[in-house]
């Protein structure tokens, strides 16, 4: 006989829309898929000597649930150097990549503290997580230029009673990035609303201008922010990523870490510290071939853009142009997936992804 | 070192940092094999790192090693499973376990389980806001689970059973006609059943391991998890799965998405090896537990402890009541005068200050030493008598 039981179960989650949100692969699944949230990168042979190493040397068994020392600690100088914050290893948390970042602070920090607001447009993976228990949550507008919360939007949540935004700075939408004098004003309303921030910094390296919120004065005691670990250095399916946040609130999200999977794999986290030393190296020269790409995607593509910021991705919206890369055999991310239906994202993988458009769509 | 009071999984945390702090601390607690990850897999991994590192994860997995899980669990297992619908690779088993729950469990449901057990079911039931009722199993039967015990607290609002064969801490297994029976009730009450094989290697004497799913009726009803962790000594690459009916994968599927994206590519080529490479190395651990397992037995009869005979798993659940002391009070003075680890029972279910687990998860020559050592702080106890 059926179970009736069963039936219910499936009832419930077929239900929930939010859970059911459908997400942009991460990494590329053929040559000619744009869609995925990450570039695919080179792995630097140097970051897999060191993970064998440490695995050989017997770095198979379970480690801290926050993380390994020296990652937590590589992971508070980066942010440091590259953001302005100042995070001790003891605010950071090392994740199984950045979805589980999304997940934890989500959940953990908004059962501290109340209602969260949540852009119109964000990387669907915010919609989907919130699908896993319910949580009091508050739309914000956003500027139909970058796709960004306006400040404005910002302002009518916070007032409304939220005590928890959720923002990305790029968008991962459309790689728009807020201005200092933004940042600034939304620290302000922040101290203004006695409230608190997760703020999604993953793409920053890509920007170059993307000042973080968690440096602003008094943000370090309200700001989680959240990322992928060292993008660009091959390490995307390695899934690896962080939360710093004040330590108040790390300690709830590291015991949820530890219900939900123990640890972090530890191939992964030798892989991260590796590409900690190498990424300074590195980077420049991925973020210039990049830059490269899709300036030449918009000089002679003539693709209509939303205005970005983040060298590695494009968001289009004429109906011509999509068409025209999805007849050319182009996966494209959905932007009604982040809550923008009538656009599209494209992710810039190498220096030859333009080229490749290019002769496609010509 | 703190002495404010703590419980469940934060009391285990504090004894473990307590015993990182000595230099020659014997581990007798964690359920972390003392054997690294055998060499072919790490190979194996390498070679991921040269030639998939950029590969996609689809979040149920990849392709190939969800056909190698398939082929585990029917050879080992006995479940047929289609590896394109019913299996969810998972970051190891604690992720698997969390996922069974929130994919069956929603706020205000019930699950029946069995105690004392692993406390992360009652952890991840909390985030869920479900319902825990226990039923009680006692060193006394081997920690046998009464099928009339669990049909009495079945209420309306129960929606699932909890089938940890070998269980932790207990180190019982669930014999075929109690298996059975546990689905004839399952079906009575119309129950899901969450099983968990992560320990269906390790059993002892004339015990088999058998899996819910297996059973007849028991597939449709049943999710099962299982991990490398423990058989393969690779609880640092965080792989297990879930198998299940493809409808209820489906939504696992969703909401593997929703909590953590995707499984490490590597840790993923990793199983992989683990899955279709030589046996010999899961063998000769397996074997080697059996030794040891041997080794703390002896040693537990010779101090006069009682102990429900462990027919499975990688530990022992022993009744310290006659010394008088509460277990997180034993196992923290064992551990300040012996540099000595082992987990107090209360930290698996507050109902078992008397017991204490200890695990069998170090050379035979450290194991022997930690037990002489225990030996002289329970000889002490024993003159109070
Ligand atoms: C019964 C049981 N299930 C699941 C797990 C989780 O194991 P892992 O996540 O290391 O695979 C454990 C770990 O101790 C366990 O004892």
């Amino acid at each position: 006989m059926p179970s009736k039981t069963k039936a219910t179960i499936l009832q419930h989650h077929q239900q929930n829309r939010l859970l059911n949100t459908a997400m942009p692969p991460l990494a590329m699944r053929n040559p000619n898929d744009l869609s995925a949230d990450d570039l695919l990168a080179p792995l630097d042979e140097r970051v897999i000597e060191a993970t064998v190493s440490a695995l050989e040397s017997g770095q198979t068994h379970y480690v801290d649930v926050p993380g390994i020392g020296p990652l937590r600690e590589a992971l508070a100088k980066f942010l440091n150097s590259s953001a302005g914050t100042s995070a001790q290893m003891s605010n950071v948390l090392v994740t199984a990549g950045v979805q589980e970042s999304r997940f934890l602070s989500i959940h953990l920090i908004s059962e501290q503290l109340g209602k969260i607001a949540i852009p119109s447009v964000v990387h669907p993976g915010v919609r989907k997580t919130l699908g896993i228990r319910p949580l009091e949550t508050i739309e914000v507008d956003v500027d139909a230029a970058t796709m960004l919360p306006t400040l404005t939007a910002i302002r009518a949540a916070l007032s409304s009673g939220a005590k928890l935004i959720y923002l990305e700075s790029p968008s991962r939408l459309t790689g728009a990035t807020y201005s200092a004098e933004d940042v600034a004003a939304i620290a302000e309303l922040i101290h203004e609303h006695d409230a608190a921030a997760i703020w999604d910094q993953g793409l920053a390296v890509w920007a170059d201008s993307s000042p973080s919120l968690a440096a602003q004065q008094g943000m370090a005691e309200r700001v989680a922010v959240i990322g992928e670990a060292w993008p660009g250095m091959g390490l995307t399916s390695w899934h690896i990523g962080y939360i710093a946040a004040p330590e108040p609130w790390i300690a709830p999200m590291q015991s949820q870490k530890q219900i939900m999977s123990i640890c972090t794999s530890t191939a992964s986290q030798y892989a991260a510290l590796e590409a900690s030393n190498l990424f300074e190296q590195t980077y420049p020269e991925i973020k210039k071939q990049l830059n490269n790409a899709r300036q030449q995607l918009l000089d002679t593509a003539k693709l209509d853009v939303l205005q970005g910021g983040a060298v590695n991705i494009l968001a289009i919206r004429s109906t011509a142009d999509i068409e025209r890369l999805q007849s050319a055999g182009y996966d494209v991310a959905d932007g009604a997936e982040f809550g923008a239906p009538g656009v599209v994202r494209i992710t810039i993988t190498g220096d030859d992804t333009a080229q490749n458009i290019i002769e496609q769509l010509a | 070192m703190s002495k404010q009071k703590k419980q469940g999984t934060n009391l285990l945390y504090q004894l473990i940092a307590e015993a990182r702090s000595y230099p020659d601390t014997i581990i007798l607690g964690r359920g972390d094999p003392d054997f690294d990850t055998p060499p072919h897999i790490v190979a194996a991994a390498k070679e991921a790192m040269v030639q998939n590192h950029g590969e996609f994860t689809p979040p149920e997995g990849i392709a190939p090693l969800r056909e190698a899980i398939a082929n585990r669990v029917k050879r080992i297992n006995n479940i047929d499973v289609d590896p394109a619908t019913e299996i969810v690779v998972t970051n190891g088993g604690q992720e698997a376990l969390f996922l069974m729950v929130l994919a069956v469990l929603a706020k205000g449901d019930e699950m029946v389980v069995p105690e004392p057990n692993y406390n992360t079911y009652h952890d991840s039931m909390k985030f869920a806001g479900a319902v825990k009722v226990s039923v009680p199993t006692s060193a006394d039967n081997d920690f046998y689970i009464d099928p009339a015990e669990v049909r009495k607290v079945i209420t309306p609002k129960t929606r699932a059973l909890l089938l940890v064969s070998p269980n932790n801490p207990t180190a019982g297994v669930i014999s075929e006609p109690e298996m059975k029976e546990m689905i004839k009730i399952a079906e009575e009450h119309d129950l899901m059943i969450l099983a968990d094989d992560i320990y269906d290697l390790f059993v002892y004497d004339d015990f088999k391991h058998v899996s819910p799913a297996s059973l007849p009726g028991g597939k449709e009803r049943s999710l099962t998890l299982n991990a490398l962790s423990k058989a393969y000594a690779m609880t640092g690459w965080r792989l297990g799965w879930i198998v299940g009916p493809a409808d209820l994968m489906a939504r696992v599927k969703e909401l593997k998405a929703a909590v953590s994206g995707g499984t490490s590519i590597i840790s993923q080529y990793a199983g992989l090896a683990a899955l279709t490479g030589p046996e010999e190395p899961v063998q000769m651990m397996a074997d080697t537990y059996k030794r040891r397992r041997r080794v703390v037995l002896d040693a537990l009869d010779e101090m006069g402890i009682k102990y429900g005979v462990p027919q499975g798993g990688q530990f022992v659940f022993a009744d310290i009541s006659f010394t008088g002391m509460d277990s997180a009070e034993l196992a923290q003075k064992i551990l300040s005068e012996q540099h000595v680890l082992v987990y107090p029972g209360s930290a698996f279910d507050k109902s078992r200050a008397q017991y204490i687990r200890m695990t069998f998860l170090q050379p035979e020559e450290k194991l022997r030493e930690g037990l002489e050592k225990m030996k002289e702080t329970m000889s002490k106890l024993q003159v109070s008598r």
